[in-house]
């Protein structure tokens, strides 16, 4: 009978590896129903067995293969001690006697390791023992290829045990899998590393290079040490959540630390043991496939901590003989690319996992070597910012810089003179990288053309790309703070002054304009060099983080070691003198940089808008804000120490700080007005104003700046500025005024007022033509501006009562253009972003003002938009989507207001959404994501069980959507909202309409859970759903459950006493009560039950 | 965009221009733009350079708001661009001919009956839920001289 079953098998097979023209879709359908069927056998050992014996069909071995697993997984209660070791032992023999393909031996290696594994559970691990004693047997003594598979086993059997929490090994529950783990990590981890360490030792010894057969073996040893070094010794008294996270961690790329307990101190600590592991590397490293794993190792073990190393000397004793080993090699060699993205890791761990006393302690050649290397990977790293393909210098620069940041902020490791001339070295090497020739080096390694070295393709804002870099190539300058401020003076000055000669030639007609190209050499090393400039003087390269001592110590002491005239600086700093004599250094560079902001301004005012650089124009922007962010107006009481200079220059209601106000107030208007066009320059000066305008709420000195109002008066006259601007410019100016009083008030608000006329006008206006809803629409999104932009809602101020005016006019607006979602869309948003501010207004009146609106809205938006039907459906759905997620985040505002009309408002919102957001909208992620948070949020307000019972039925209907989402976040707040909904119904009884509506969900929920069809982290809150279910109708489970048994009895009555008992365990001793203490118990049997029952039902 | 006062409104009927200049940085997603000659509705609008301290060019993906296709197009952003003149009214469907034609009444009671019942679904939702009696208020989209029928709904104003 076999022999035929396993023709069909083998002819079946053979179809569905056939190519597409020789077989018919029906041909490969049936085949593939073949193959269906044969992986549902029941017990199936003794006919698999025949099939690894006699079928040459590769496919087929690996079904059998496959069924044979699972068959285990899905019988192993019903199958004896016997059965299983005979299993094992076959398939151990046979693997060792016939050679199989690749896919075919792996899963039969996972078979035994789960028989390994099922079986440790009973024998307390006696037979896995016994198992990795003959293998260990098998391993020293050829032939090569029963070596390898000795090898492989081992480390299947040892990837079995590493995982608990989200294992594939379907039948245990995680207590079980944990507790495994920690048993195998106690009788046999160690034993496996120590005989591991014996026959590396052994194979090097030997004198065969690793080549062929014999590298093969050795890659799987170091591999078995990789995985012994990398497994994650987490501790028991973790949750689950933590352990899963640690696993996690396991499971990509950077392994955990080595953390090891006392157990180890005998094996790891040895001296010889680390000799080995790098003696090992240099022997294996000529072949790439073993360099790799061999490097893993040493990465490890230069994490070692945790209570094997936690007396001081023990750890003192483990680095000196790591670094003495470490820099051996490294004299031995000339690291490749994937040995420096080896070694930079090795530095991090190492400063990363011993004391920077330590550290500091190690032989000089350890600074040495880093230093050397981090200069070879700026070089590296930059030739492949040009390549654009492999990225392993520039990652392993980024390591490099990582162990640089800590050696240079840690105090009591390295001194400054110690570090001084391997940062020079460093930010040299960086400086150098960055400029063209002559001083620098950029380009040269491009083959054709000076323009290759200029990137222009990148998507990034360059300033974010570069952050993290250059704020540890800042930190390292500031430990040589003379040598480099003087270097950047110098090239800042020169490439300025080159610039600015080659524009007069320009002016005056010398030049041709045309031969702009040229200019953008220059423009790059001004990019460059104001951009480390800018990490130099501030420690936050993003200009945000405000606090209280921005300067970095190193430069505020460095000024004051200079002791420079106090008068002469402040007159350099205003361009009063061009002398360079005993100027304050810091005081210096500033007044270069507000210099080249000057000229900036008067050749856009000259009409150079279209040869200047619009990236340059952003990086002066953002090096101003981040200059402005750390120096401007400063309040000595911050520091400890200060400087003279700079506290006389820019402290807070000192000149330099106003008139330094007003130079950047002149600047935003030049690039508003000259370069409007240019997003990137038009970004970062908008964000420099709203720095000035918002980084010093008390002490404002933007809004008395006449450069700054005459901005005022420019933006609402009008301009070409594109939408987005000006709502960012309108949320500055909003933002201001509530920080202000008097004249410099009146004038912004003055700026809303004439908003406002320009609305009433063009409201009023009875053409309906294009250029009226384009401007009505900025006009709105510079309203939403305003309403950002505004601190709160108090009272009905000046501002307030204007932005309510406009409001106001929403339902009219909406009524009017409801055929142009142009003008729709910007009308819902200005509502929903004021929503936020209405809602936590205490004054009820304005509460309720808001919310008549907003009915009002809601009136008029259903009249237009429920039951149509569009030519593009596409389109529409476009169009609906975003107006959705605007009523939407409208609706979620609504539901955080108190008092009597709110309610009202929010329910009507909801009633209109409801039919509005189909089916197919809910199909996308982002909608569906919004949606379901909002019906969570609602329910949480009480908002859903007081809708009618028409609309309630939508709202189940939704969550059935929901339920079937792929989405753990949306399967997990539909759940979430059955349980609360679920709570409520408790109340009102099972017989209620509401109840009964939820209550159909119930069927679905379950039958999704025991198909795994729900995602795994929803698991929790399905069961937690199911349970507050069964409190509304303490009946539910049980009738659920013959209703489950009665469907599966039909495929399969020998699971139903299975069945029966998973269910009779789970409602064991639980009280349906909705009580925290029974929930709780629920869920651990629920957790139980899963793993039981998704154990014989489903086999993936 | 200009300023309000000073900008010129054309009203898009016959004898007036069918599109208006507008710089191509102050464009709007969701707004309307002629790519390739055809009117379209701009989804998509990204920024990039010609070269890295090159000026900016604004790329422009539109749908063609009468049939639905892409086009692309490329412009540095201190260039003007045509802007169509769309409009959208409604009407109240009174009649279909037995050729396919339209009788529409607009909201000051005139009547026209030169637009056909659109193709597609939406077509033939129109004309089952015409049959079926129920008050339909379409939606007919105009710009650039073309004119069709682009949605249809029950018209509940009636009712309110």
């Amino acid at each position: 009978m076999s022999d035929s079953a396993i023709q069909t098998l083998e002819a079946a097979a053979q179809i569905l590896m056939a190519p597409p023209n020789l077989v018919t879709p029906e041909q490969r359908h049936q085949a593939e129903s073949v193959f269906l069927e044969f992986r549902t056998t029941k017990n199936p050992y003794q006919l698999c067995r025949e099939i690894l014996e006699k079928s040459t069909s590769e496919y087929v071995l690996f079904e059998a293969a496959g069924l044979i697993k699972a068959g285990l997984i899905r019988e192993w209660s019903l199958l004896s001690k016997e059965d299983t070791s005979s299993i094992r032992e076959y398939l151990l023999n046979y693997l060792l006697r016939k050679e199989n393909p690749p896919f075919v031996k792996e899963r039969l290696l996972q078979t035994i390791a789960i028989i390994i594994k099922r079986g440790s559970v009973d024998d307390g691990g006696r037979e896995r023992k016994a198992l990795l004693a003959e293998l260990e047997k098998i391993i020293v003594t050829p032939p090569i290829s029963q070596q390898k598979l000795a090898c492989s086993l081992i480390l299947a059997i040892m990837q079995e045990f590493a995982i608990t929490v989200k294992t594939a090994d379907v039948g245990l529950i995680w207590e079980v899998h944990f507790r495994l783990k920690k048993s195998f990590e106690t009788l046999n981890l160690k034993r496996i590393f120590r005989f591991t360490i014996g026959v590396l030792e052994q194979i090097m010894r030997s004198g065969h290079p690793p080549e062929g057969e014999q590298a093969m073996l050795t890659k799987q040893l170091i591999s078995i040490m990789e995985t012994i070094l990398c497994w994650s010794h987490v501790s028991p008294l973790l949750s689950k959540r933590l352990i899963g996270a640690f696993e996690a961690i396991y499971e990509s790329e950077t392994a955990p630390a080595l953390r090891l307990n006392m157990n180890w101190r005998d094996t790891i600590i040895k001296p010889e043991v680390i000799a080995l592991f790098f003696e090992l590397h240099i022997y294996v490293r000529s072949n790439p496939e073993l360099t790799n794993p061999s490097l893993t190792c040493l990465v490890q073990l230069a994490s070692l901590s945790g209570v094997v190393v936690s007396a001081s000397n023990l750890k003192q004793q483990y680095l000196e003989h790591y670094v003495n080993n470490f820099l051996r090699m490294l004299s031995f060699i000339q690291p490749n690319h994937r040995e420096m993205l080896g070694i930079s890791e090795i530095y991090r761990r190492l400063i990363q996992f011993f004391t920077p006393t330590l550290i500091a302690g190690t032989p000089p050649a350890f600074l040495q070597y880093l230093t050397t290397y981090t200069c070879h990977c700026i070089r590296g790293s930059i030739i492949e910012e040009g390549l654009n393909e492999d990225t392993v210098l520039r990652e392993a620069l980024n390591k490099f810089l990582h162990t640089w940041s800590s050696l240079v902020h840690d105090v009591d490791g390295y001194t400054t003179e110690t570090l001084q001339n391997p940062c020079i070295e460093v930010f040299n090497t960086y400086l150098q990288c960055r400029l063209a020739p002559p001083d620098g080096t950029r380009g040269l390694e491009a083959k054709d053309g000076c323009e290759e070295d200029i990137k222009d393709d990148i998507e990034e804002d360059e300033r974010e790309l570069h952050n993290e870099v250059l704020m540890t190539i800042g930190a390292m300058a500031r430990k040589a703070p003379a040598h480099c401020c003087h270097l950047l003076f110098t090239l800042l000055q020169d490439r300025s002054k080159r610039l600015e000669s080659q524009l007069q030639l320009m002016h005056t007609g010398k030049l041709p304009v045309s031969s702009a190209d040229q200019l953008s050499m220059l423009f790059e090393d001004l990019h460059w060099i104001l951009m480390i400039i800018g990490h130099f003087l501030s420690m936050d390269g993003s200009g945000e983080a405000r606090t209280e001592a921005n300067i970095p110590p190193e430069l505020m002491r460095y000024s004051i070691r200079e002791n420079a005239n106090i008068d002469a600086s402040l007159r350099y700093l205003v361009g009063e003198t061009a002398t360079q004599d005993n100027i304050d250094p810091i005081v210096k560079l500033i007044g270069l940089i507000i210099r080249i902001n000057e000229w900036e301004c008067a050749a856009l005012e000259a009409g150079f808008g279209g040869v200047l650089s619009p990236e340059l124009s952003a990086t002066v922007s953002w090096l101003l804000k981040v200059w402005a962010n750390s120096y401007l107006m400063l309040d000595p009481a911050d520091y400890t120490e200060m400087s003279t200079v700079l506290e006389c220059a820019f402290r807070q209601e000192s000149e330099g700080a106003a008139w330094a106000v007003r130079r950047l107030a002149k600047r935003a208007g030049f690039v508003l007005k000259h370069l409007s066009a240019q997003p990137v320059a038009v970004k970062h000066v908008v964000q420099l104003l709203a720095h000035l305008a918002y980084a010093y709420p008390n002490r404002n000195q933007l809004a008395n700046c006449e450069d700054f109002v005459a901005l005022v008066a420019w933006e609402v006259s009008g301009n070409d500025l594109p939408g987005n601007v000006r709502k960012e410019l309108h949320k500055v100016f909003a933002r201001l005024a509530s920080y202000t009083e008097g004249e410099a008030k009146n004038c912004l608000v003055a700026s809303t007022a004439a908003l406002q006329q320009k609305l009433l006008t063009l409201l009023n206006v009875q053409e309906d033509t294009e250029p009226v809803r384009t401007t009505l629409a900025d006009i709105l999104d510079c309203y939403c501006g305003i309403s950002e932009g505004m601190l709160e809602i108090a009272t009905m101020d000046e501002q307030v009562t204007m932005l309510f005016n406009a409001l106001d006019k929403i339902p009219g607006i909406i009524f009017k253009y409801h055929n142009y979602p142009g003008v729709v869309l910007p009308a819902l948003n200005l509502l929903a972003k004021s929503a936020k501010n209405a809602m936590h207004c205490q004054d009820q009146d304005i509460v309720n003002k808001f919310v008549d609106i907003c009915h009002t809205t809601f009136e008029v938006y259903a009249r237009w938009n429920s039951g149509k039907i569009s030519s593009i459906p596409q389109d529409v759905e476009e169009e609906a989507y975003d107006d959705i997620i605007a009523l939407m985040e409208l609706v979620r505002w609504l539901s955080c207001g108190t008092g009597g009309s709110v309610h009202g408002g929010c329910a009507r919102g909801l009633r209109l959404l409801l039919p509005l957001v189909t089916p197919s909208l809910l199909a996308l992620p982002t909608l569906a994501h919004s949606a379901f948070r909002l019906l969570r949020d609602l329910e949480q307000a009480d908002e859903l069980t007081n809708l009618p019972i028409q609309d309630f039925n939508m709202v189940i209907a939704a969550l059935r959507i929901g339920l079937t989402a792929v989405s753990s976040d949306v399967s997990t707040l539909c759940c979430e909202t059955i349980g609360g909904l679920s709570n409520k119904a408790q109340a009102m009884g099972e017989d209620n309409r509401y109840s009964a509506a939820l209550l159909s969900l119930a069927q679905l929920l379950l039958m999704l859970i025991l198909k795994m069809e729900i995602p795994p982290d929803s698991i929790p809150a399905a069961g937690a759903a199911i349970y507050f279910l069964t409190c509304v109708r303490p009946s539910l489970l049980e009738g659920l459950a013959r209703q489950v048994i009665e469907a599966f009895a039909a495929n399969d009555p020998t699971n139903v006493p299975r069945l029966e008992d998973a269910f009779r365990l789970l409602t064991n001793g639980v009280l349906f009560d909705g009580y925290r203490p029974h929930k709780i118990r629920f869920q651990d049997n629920f957790d139980k039950f899963l793993s039981s029952v998704h154990g014989f039902l489903i086999v993936k | 965009m200009g300023d309000i006062e000073d900008t010129h409104f054309e009203t898009g009927d016959s004898g007036a221009s069918a599109t208006f200049p507008m710089q191509c940085s102050a464009l709007r997603k969701n707004g309307f733009v002629m790519l390739k000659g055809r009117p379209c509705k701009i989804v998509e609008m990204s920024t990039s350079k010609t070269g890295k301290h090159g000026h900016a060019k604004v790329h422009l993906v539109g749908i063609d708001i009468f049939n639905g296709k892409k086009y692309e197009d490329i412009c540095p952003s201190t260039h003007n661009m045509d802007v169509p003149h769309v409009k959208r009214e409604d009407y109240q469907l009174t009649d279909i001919s037995d050729d396919g034609y339209l009788t529409l009444m607009a909201d000051n009671g005139d009547l026209r009956e030169d637009l056909k019942i659109p193709d597609g679904d939406l077509g033939t939702q129109l004309r089952s839920d015409f049959d079926s009696g129920k008050e339909l208020l379409c939606t007919v989209l105009k710009s650039c001289g073309e004119e069709c029928v682009i949605a249809v709904k029950a018209n509940t104003a009636l009712d309110k």
